[in-house]
């Protein structure tokens, strides 16, 4: 066994059941929060739903989180909003706007697309580590988050930590041989594509949804989301 | 009558001492000699480390020493490396190195064939028993009795074994022979397998390539040649010497790869532009060998500045490490259309009748009288 294998099985057969893991697990998880969710609602519309899920996407999606003195998502929490925003976008930025990363879902998709100049994904891979950083310290020391981060918080904070820094160090062959960071690089993300259906993480996708149920709700109800 | 040394043998030829300084030179060079070696040409530990004149030190040794003999199998193989190595562009050093090994058997180059040369072959392992060096170019068969893969009605496995015995060391020449090769590609209808899974009592240096490099195979025999030893070796036997940096490492295209400009297609601006072909499917971050470097046809060129992909042709497994025009970066296996259809609609399923039960028994709980509110 050498690292060639590792890597040959990571890319491979794991990769494929971590993500056929992750498709069913995310389904599952769907289904039931749609059905948890589900009220038979016999209240006769005054608004319409269509409009109601789009303005609370506009706004949930692509106004507020960066219109900060709106909901005083700043000055609420500044380290969360300045952090957790900056390590949302470098996620974005690394995962579709990184080069190797497009050529992964243009496997998977069949089609890519234009890639931005590495030193900008280098960069902004930089920022989220430190990012991440960042909320992992608050976490500690932060009164109220303490009380409120269990095992799964660390968890998560950890297994999306660990394909970043493998990642960033592959990038810039530190300590290691690059076919051993490669092989860590994706061992960890098979193992993230398998934890993302059990843990909160999956807001990445329900977040979508129940922006647009509740706006649904009020867009039926003739009521501003 | 003692056997000649390698000076001797050399003078006798008509060269004179100053090409044969010349050619230690170059051997130094061959030999990536920068360091002291751990071991001197006599096999005691090297001691004066002060003045190192590696050159030097190869004459010492050339002018000591006897000829290496050489007994060369090919086995399920493309002669591609020995036909890279007798057209190799560096003739003096090459050829050099060649005539001062005596090749004893060689399946391809030998003029003579049949039992004629196979007598010749048992006389020269019986001869040089223990001090031989024997090459291996292509992989072995060891399935089904060796049917796969027989000489003179005898398999693979059993030829390499017999010449093996014998030998002082074992140089597995390309990837066929270091690791399987293409014969070892899925679904390897012969089982083909490298020398190392089979030998595991002599040491083994593996020179993978396809086909390795000439200036390599002649750097570890040259090296073998004047120390008596072999070069010190990475994880997966090759000569650390050059297998030391990856393609990727050492590429003219590298700054490319840095700003993110890539060549797109083969025929594009970023083609004709020379950028990074890591979008073309180049696998020079994974592959340790020395083409950056050492280049092909006497330092002309090598693949990635021709304008091809590294395809990784000296690592294990190469043939089956994704297809050679995909991104690096792609995965090996994915799931088909309809296995994710499959798990999609499983989840779902399992989500509806796990909400069902939920449904059911909220309502059969309903329907009981309330113990407390
Ligand atoms: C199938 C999934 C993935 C594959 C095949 C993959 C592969 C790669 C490759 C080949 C590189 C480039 C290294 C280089 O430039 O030499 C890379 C870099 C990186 N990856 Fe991934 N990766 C995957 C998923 C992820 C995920 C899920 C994350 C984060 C959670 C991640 C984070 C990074 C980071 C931060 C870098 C460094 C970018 C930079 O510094 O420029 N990767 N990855
Ligand atoms: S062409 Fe290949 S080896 Fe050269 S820099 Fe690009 S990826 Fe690396």
């Amino acid at each position: 066994m050498n690292w060639t294998d590792v890597l040959a099985f990571a890319r491979g057969p794991l990769f494929q059941v971590a993500l056929l893991v992750f498709i069913a697990g995310m389904a599952y998880r769907l289904v039931r929060v749609i059905f948890l969710g589900w009220q038979v609602d016999k209240v006769p519309a005054r608004g319409s739903k269509v409009g109601g899920a789009a303005i609370s996407f506009l706004k949930g999606i692509l106004i507020w989180p960066f219109v900060p003195w709106v909901k005083n998502t700043f000055k609420k929490n500044p380290v969360i909003y300045l952090a957790g925003g900056l390590f949302h976008l470098g996620l974005f930025v690394v995962l579709v706007l990184g080069t190797a990363h497009m050529l992964v879902w243009k496997s998977l998709l069949g089609f890519g697309w234009k890639t931005l100049p590495l030193p900008i994904v280098d960069w902004m891979a930089a920022v989220t580590i430190v990012a991440m950083i960042t909320l992992f310290i608050n976490r500690l020391i932060n009164p109220v988050l303490k009380l409120i981060t269990g095992p799964a918080e660390w968890a998560n904070l950890a297994i999306v930590f660990v394909p970043m820094v493998t990642g960033y160090m592959m990038t810039h062959h530190l300590w290691f041989r690059y076919e051993a960071l490669f092989s860590l690089h994706m061992l960890a993300v098979d193992v993230l594509l398998i934890w993302i259906p059990l843990s909160r993480i999956s807001h990445f996708m329900f977040y979508f949804f129940s922006k647009a149920i509740h706006g649904a709700d009020f867009g039926k109800r003739a009521v501003e989301p | 009558m003692p056997e000649k040394t390698i000076y001797e043998e050399m003078k006798q030829k008509g060269v004179t001492r100053r090409d044969f300084l010349k050619f230690c030179g170059a051997i130094v060079g061959a030999l990536g000699l920068t360091r002291l070696p751990t071991i001197s040409a006599d096999g005691a530990a090297y001691k004066g480390a002060k003045g190192f004149q590696p050159a030097q030190l190869v004459a010492q040794a050339l002018s000591t020493k006897q000829r290496v003999p050489v007994i060369w199998l090919e086995l399920q193989d493309c002669a591609g490396c020995s036909e890279a190595l007798t057209r190799s562009q560096s003739p003096t050093l090459g050829n050099l190195v060649l005539s001062q090994i005596t090749v004893e058997y060689h399946e391809t180059l030998s003029a003579a064939a049949g039992f004629q040369v196979e007598e010749a072959k048992q006389a020269a392992m019986q001869k040089y028993a223990g001090q031989y060096v024997l090459v291996v170019e292509g992989s072995i068969s060891p399935i089904d009795d060796g049917v796969y893969c027989t000489i003179g009605g005898r398999s693979s496995l059993d030829i390499l074994k017999e010449a093996a015995a014998g030998a002082a060391a074992i140089i597995a020449t390309g990837n066929c022979a270091a690791f399987g090769g293409l014969p070892k590609a899925k679904p390897n209808p012969t089982g083909a397998v490298g020398v190392w899974d089979l030998i595991t009592d002599k040491p083994v240096i593996n020179i993978p390539g396809c086909p390795a490099i000439p200036e390599v195979f002649t750097g570890v025999l040259a090296h073998f040649l004047v120390f008596g030893t072999l070069p010190a070796l990475d994880s997966l036997h090759r000569p650390v010497a050059f297998y030391g940096n990856t393609v990727h490492d050492r590429c003219l295209r590298r700054p490319f790869y840095e700003a993110g400009k890539f060549a797109e297609s083969f025929d594009d601006e970023g083609a004709r532009q020379g950028w990074c072909l890591y979008k073309l499917g180049c696998k020079g971050p994974t592959t340790y060998n020395a083409c950056a470097s050492m280049k092909w046809c006497g330092g002309l060129s090598f693949p990635v500045q021709s304008g091809h992909p590294c395809l990784g042709c000296s690592e294990p497994d190469f043939w089956d490490g994704g297809g050679f025009y995909q991104g690096q970066s792609a995965p090996l296996d994915k799931p088909t259309v309809l296995a994710a259809g499959a798990a999609l609609a499983g989840g779902a399923v399992v989500g509806v009748g796990a909400a069902a039960l939920n449904h059911a028994q909220k309502k059969s709980h309903k329907q009981e009288p309330k113990a407390k509110e």
